[in-house]
């Protein structure tokens, strides 16, 4: 089963190497199948964990008592399950053009849930922890803690946040200091944006090596 | 009642999250961790839909006879081999691992790895420094790559420090900006989603 394994996984990753060459009929295959596999994989773990452990099994342990002989194992909780239970199901109104407005409620929930919290979690982790990590260094200055290197890296910090954000602050005119300060924050963000790419490239060239050495050692090993 | 129902349902969802993030209390948790629960219980649901819809969609391709039409069977045997053996066996069987393993794995990572020759050609482009802000662009990503790898090391040996040093201070600028700048947005319009004012996701229609 493991060699059978490796000669289709071969086969599938040369099927899409094969698009480098051209969109031909082997590389549309494992798109397909990549697509089909993908979703149903997707079902499969939303089914099991989620649907089931935070749905089910609460309400089925608060259904129980009713049936003969089995007894209670949790409380009346259970049966609040079926309120996201049937808000669930209304996204199915989406199937029939009169009744998509259904899908407004569950959505209203999901997006009302969605924005309740990220506020709090955008506050805490974004704001403050980044403006914490940018001016904690100003108090080892003051502490008389820090080298003068790492008091050049503090400066350059803030003055590297401050450009930024005045470069994507539009309600005022970019003219006089603000332009200078915003031709600044493009500097760094261009220096931002070129070390994003730089990983990237690395990261994608990284999953390329890894399966040119699939291919050469784990399928062409099977061979010779 | 078909907007303004939803309306009231977010504004009650978004309203009480928010409280329950600032409040202790025992009460507040367990109504925060049963609210959880029943966004992940929704969520499946709508998955089941974008599932259905995308059934619906080859379908309709096969009955068309669409141009690739026959590529929609692959689709469906992926899917129906997948869910067969995942939905009643669960995540766990061998099998199902078989084809995570074999199949979505390393399709998932040669399809990413594709794109390295794509963002090389991207790169010739984007790459030519005909301005200042190009040419930043161009020397910071190179000294990045070239300080991921040993070779970089090789050429002078203080290219992984210098691209740390990149990478630490004026990369990390320019991003906690970006970030802040984010969360604000994310922020004003979350307030705006809760208050009603943006209604969007409610779609056209009554």
């Amino acid at each position: 089963m493991e060699l059978f394994g490796i000669w289709v996984t071969a086969f599938l990753t040369l099927c899409i190497y094969s698009f480098l060459y051209r969109d031909n009929p082997f590389y549309r295959f494992a798109e397909h199948l990549f697509i089909g596999v993908s979703v149903g994989y997707g079902i499969v773990l939303s089914i099991h964990q989620g649907f089931i452990p935070f749905a089910w099994d609460p309400f089925w342990a608060a259904v129980k008592p009713f049936w003969p002989g089995i007894p209670r194992e949790a409380g009346w909780m259970g049966l609040l399950k079926l309120i996201p239970i049937a808000m669930g199901l209304l996204f199915f109104g989406g199937l029939s053009p009169r009744h998509t407005w259904l899908i407004r409620y569950p959505s209203a929930i999901l997006v009302g849930f969605g924005s309740g919290i990220s506020i709090p979690l955008m506050l805490q982790t974004f704001i403050f922890e980044q403006t914490r990590g940018t001016i904690e260094p100003f108090a080892a200055i003051n502490a008389g803690t820090l080298s003068p290197w790492g008091i050049v890296e503090a400066v350059l910090m803030v003055v590297g946040v401050v450009c930024t954000l005045t470069y994507f602050f539009f309600s005022v005119e970019h003219r006089g200091p603000i332009n200078w300060l915003s031709k600044v924050g493009i500097g760094f963000l261009m220096i931002g944006f070129g070390s994003a790419f730089g990983n990237t490239v690395m990261g994608r060239v990284a999953l390329l090596i890894q399966r040119v050495d699939f291919l050469l050692n784990d399928w062409l090993g099977t061979i010779f | 009642m078909r907007r303004q129902v939803p309306l009231v349902l977010c504004f009650f969802f978004g309203v009480t999250i928010i409280l329950t993030r600032f409040s202790p209390h025992p009460f507040s948790q367990s109504f925060y961790e049963e609210v959880n629960s029943w966004a992940l219980i929704i969520f499946p649901f709508a998955f089941v839909l974008a599932t259905v819809t995308l059934i619906r969609s080859h379908v309709t391709r096969i009955r068309r006879r669409s141009e690739h039409w026959q590529y929609s069977f692959i689709v469906f045997a992926g899917l129906i081999a997948m869910v067969v053996i995942g939905v009643p066996f669960g995540p766990q069987h061998p099998v199902f691992e078989w084809l995570f393993n074999n199949i979505q794995v390393p399709m998932d990572a040669t399809m990413f790895s594709l794109l390295a020759f794509f963002i090389a050609s991207a790169a010739y482009r984007a790459f030519r420094a005909r301005t200042f802000e190009a040419t930043l662009l161009l020397v910071t990503a190179i000294i990045v790559m070239i300080g991921n790898v040993p070779i970089g090391d090789l050429i002078w040996s203080e290219t992984s420090s210098v691209k740390q040093w990149i990478l630490n201070n004026p990369n990390l600028s320019a991003r906690r900006g970006i970030i802040l700048g984010v969360s604000l947005g994310v922020i004003s319009q979350s307030i705006r989603i809760i208050l009603g004012i943006e209604r969007s996701y409610l779609g056209g229609g009554d």
